[in-house]
């Protein structure tokens, strides 16, 4: 990956945003660097999926800055956004329903850069993910929910990008699916990608994170090494019930 | 036998130019959630810019039909910059769109009167001759144009089935935020499927006026059918829309033979009703729409 080692990947700084009127997010502000997993964990409804869509544009923030290697992203439409290396992989999914697993895969390649090596990417994609190879012919709205998630996370890799955001991955799934997916994010990570992970269980992430952030009623209240948050309990138990 | 071929014939045409204005507005609606009440309009727009291409400027037929279908592109990318754009998003965007597409219908229409005057016009555009099956007489210009519409239906199909731009497209109309982050720019591609739609109805619009007239209102009686039609299959289902355009357009052809003329559209009408009452999702449609 480009960028300096001086400089991280992306920048968030007093980051402010709402619907009608409602603040859902009081200045946030944190940084991702190159080749680490972030993470962002807290209750639900406390402005963590919005932050995301800051990021990837489809929510537009009142202020504040939010910078991609140096250069300012706020107010570029979503695909501009996405052209940059942004890949989001949202919560709910969004898939397509009534496209096949591949084509579904094909559209996270859309964009010029990624559809030069599509081949090669729908390979490695299916490798990692052995079970959508097998479901590869099959409509996107026949598939489990796990399926899906695995879908929602093959096709945002097919778009390659810079920094992937994930969105609550664990969401709805059965444990031993949980499991299968965080698999997948430890071996992305091991490759070397730069992630922003969204989670609402702070259990998961504690192993496999660089970094941690609390958020909290649209601010950030702590954070720091995953290590250190594994042994607050004060933290863990008030935020997350235990 | 004769009657039959008879039937045939005449409904198979018919069907063919029901299917391709019922694509564009079925394409339309399973992409943007847009009700084109302009698409007669594009139809009659279509007519009349072949005929002022072979006519008035002279052209080869050659230049002057993809010139005409060209015509039905550009209207059809002025109704997104002009207006749909403004609507869209906006709450009420279905009904605002309705009222918004009648507007551009109201306008064109009056341009077409202005321009040509009331009077029908004959297209000069077709091809002459025919051939005999049985006591059946059949023009080329009807076999030409269940040509056309079909090879149309083909490759409108593989370039939503097999192309990344169609890929797109049919990405938008299933998920437009899942889509944007797939880095589709969702404005263009609305703008591409109004386009596509305008064309289609060009296209529509010129291959009726070679076997009737050109008239400034002779795109309502195609696209009325048309909704029928997207009703009875399912408003969004392509296919659906496909398969209804032939089998109404050979029930119409057969209603008029038997029953006479003037009981072919309340035969059609009565059908809608039947659907209503028993299929409201359309006879291929799910209650969850079938999107592209």
């Amino acid at each position: 990956m480009s960028g300096s080692d001086a400089q991280p990947l992306l920048t968030l700084r007093d980051v402010e945003a709402g619907y009608g009127g409602q603040r859902v997010l009081r200045g946030v502000g944190f940084d991702v660097p190159a080749g680490q997993v972030v993470t962002l964990i807290g209750p639900n409804g406390h402005g963590k999926t919005t932050l995301l869509y800051c990021i990837s544009g489809l929510v537009r923030p009142t202020r504040g800055e939010i910078r991609l290697d140096g250069q300012s992203i706020v107010g570029l439409p979503v695909d501009r956004i996405v052209e940059r290396g942004i890949v989001h992989i949202p919560q709910g999914d969004m898939i397509f329903p009534d496209m096949s697993v591949l084509d579904n895969l094909l559209m996270g390649a859309y964009l010029d850069a990624a559809a030069a090596t599509r081949e090669e990417r729908l390979h490695r994609v299916l490798s990692l993910l052995p079970r959508l190879a097998e479901r590869r012919a099959q409509t996107a709205s026949t598939l489990s929910g796990g399926e899906r998630r695995m879908l929602a996370i093959g096709r945002g890799l097919m778009a390659g990008g810079r920094i992937l955001l994930i969105d609550e991955p664990s969401l709805g799934l059965a444990p031993i699916v949980i499991d299968q997916i965080y698999q997948v994010i430890a071996d992305l990570k091991a490759e070397g990608r730069t992630i922003l992970l969204v989670e609402e269980n702070a259990s998961r992430v504690v192993e496999l994170a660089d970094r941690v952030h609390l958020l909290d009623n649209g601010e950030i209240v702590w954070e720091g090494p995953a290590a250190e948050l594994a042994e607050n309990d004060e933290l863990l138990e008030t935020y997350l019930g235990g | 036998m004769d009657t039959a071929i008879q039937i045939v014939v005449s409904g198979l045409t018919l069907g063919a130019m029901y299917a391709v204005s019922t694509i564009a507005l079925s394409l339309v609606w399973g992409s943007l959630r847009m009700l084109n009440m302009a698409q007669g309009a594009l139809l009659t727009a279509g007519g009349y810019a072949a005929y002022t291409a072979v006519v008035t400027l002279a052209l080869p037929v050659w230049i002057g039909l993809p010139l005409a279908i060209l015509v039905g592109a550009v209207i059809g990318a002025l109704m997104y910059l002009l207006v749909v754009r403004y609507m869209l998003g906006r709450p009420g965007f279905e009904t605002n769109v309705i009222i918004g597409t009648v507007g551009i219908a109201l306008i064109l229409e009056n341009l077409v009167l202005r321009l040509y005057g009331a009077y029908p016009l004959q297209q000069p555009i077709g091809l002459p001759d025919g051939f005999q099956v049985g006591a059946t007489w059949v023009p080329w210009q009807n076999v030409l144009i269940l040509v056309v519409s079909i090879l149309l239906m083909v490759v409108m199909s593989a370039f939503l089935e097999r192309t990344r731009a169609g890929r797109a497209i049919r990405a938008t109309a299933q998920h437009q935020r899942g889509a944007m982050l797939m880095g589709v720019p969702v404005g263009r591609v609305y703008i591409q499927v109004l386009m596509i739609g305008g064309a289609l109805a060009a296209i529509s619009g010129i291959m009726l006026s070679t076997i009737t007239t050109l008239a400034p209102t002779m795109g309502y009686d195609p696209m009325l059918k048309a909704f029928i039609i997207c009703v009875i299959a399912g408003l969004g289902n392509i296919n659906g829309a496909l398969f209804a355009a032939f089998a109404l357009g050979l029930f119409e052809a057969a209603v008029q033979y038997f029953l006479g003329v003037r009981f072919g559209f309340p035969a059609l009408l009565l059908l809608v009703i039947a659907a209503l009452i028993w299929r409201p999702y359309g006879v291929f449609g799910r209650r969850k729409q079938a999107r592209l």
